[in-house]
């Protein structure tokens, strides 16, 4: 299985999927067909969990602001990292600015969602 | 659409800094969003509210991008596109709102939502939100169907109307208001 880049754009975040566990989104998200875009990403993570999943799996995800079917993106995402949660060791990283409450509270609407997830609110 | 609108829809609501009619794309609404970025710099607003207006804009924006029925006089091509505009007033409320034209059909799928949003307190909305983007029961091919959910949580007030054009199609506003008293940068 290879590693994934998807390079930053104006409006879609830069996507690092690495085999060694590390993954990261950082930027926007407000694609103009959001789980097109997406879909890459998805079928990566699936594919991962199911062949080679590393030790540990870090997930740093630090997106300043994203439109509401990013949102629902985002929750199946993080639904797909809850259904593999019991046999692997993941954390989440949800990287906020101190200045940025509507980040926080999304962060912290995650973490309602996803009990079983270890989602941590990183100020940066 | 006629230009003369944006009069109307600003009237007392003090400075433009962003309107916008006709053909919508994702690269012009990106511009325009990069443009609310400088705005938003250059005043003392924090950068949650920022991210609310940007948010808010992107929402209403792609709405019309996906949505709108707007058609030539002339030609029976339908193109997407509308009127929106960004401003502000003299206590720097914020207000973003946006006018399209809408089919029935639309119109009827829209209304529960946009009086669930208009009467329901922060905390039903916020659950409503939150069940939706949990059951994918709003789920289309272009989103999560959380729009006017998601703007109506970040920001203080919503009005909207249909205007009936023929039995077919309505002119669709919605005006938002972002209320930025008491919530300015903090000092570093």
């Amino acid at each position: 299985m290879d590693n994934l880049h998807i390079e930053e754009t104006k409006y879609t975040p830069e996507i690092l999927l690495n085999t060694d566990g590390t993954i990261s989104l950082t930027g926007k998200s407000y694609p103009e067909n959001t789980f097109e875009f997406y879909a890459p990403m998805i079928e990566w993570i699936k594919q991962y969990f199911t062949t080679s999943p590393a030790t540990t799996t870090t997930v740093n995800m630090e997106i300043t602001y994203f439109n509401s079917s990013s949102s629902k993106l985002f929750f199946d995402f993080f639904d797909i990292l809850e259904e593999h949660s019991e046999n692997n060791d993941i954390t989440i990283n949800w990287i906020y600015d101190e200045e940025n409450e509507s980040a926080l509270e999304a962060g912290e609407d995650f973490i309602e969602d996803f009990e079983d997830l270890n989602i941590n609110l990183v100020e940066k | 659409m006629d230009i003369g609108q944006v009069q109307d829809l600003v009237e007392n609501d003090g400075i433009v800094f962003l309107s916008y009619g006709g053909f919508l794309s994702q690269a012009l609404i990106s511009g325009m969003t990069e443009a609310l970025e400088k705005e938003a710099l250059s005043s003392d607003i924090s950068m949650g509210i920022s991210n609310n207006i940007f948010t808010i804009f992107i929402e209403l924006a792609q709405n019309m991008m996906n949505y709108s029925k707007t058609q030539h006089k002339d030609c029976q091509e339908i193109e997407p596109g509308g009127l929106i505009v960004v401003s502000k007033d003299e206590e720097s409320n914020y207000y973003i709102q946006s006018q399209n034209i809408v089919s029935i059909d639309d119109k009827k799928k829209m209304e529960p939502k946009l009086i669930d949003v208009t009467t329901l307190d922060k905390e039903s909305i916020k659950k409503i939100y939150k069940e939706l983007r949990r059951s994918g029961k709003g789920t289309h091919n272009k989103g999560g169907g959380l729009g006017f959910y998601e703007i109506a949580k970040r920001c203080d007030h919503i009005e909207y109307n249909f205007k009936k054009i023929n039995e077919n199609k309505f002119y669709f506003h919605i005006k938002t208001k972002i209320n930025t008293h008491n919530k300015i940068k903090k000092d570093k």
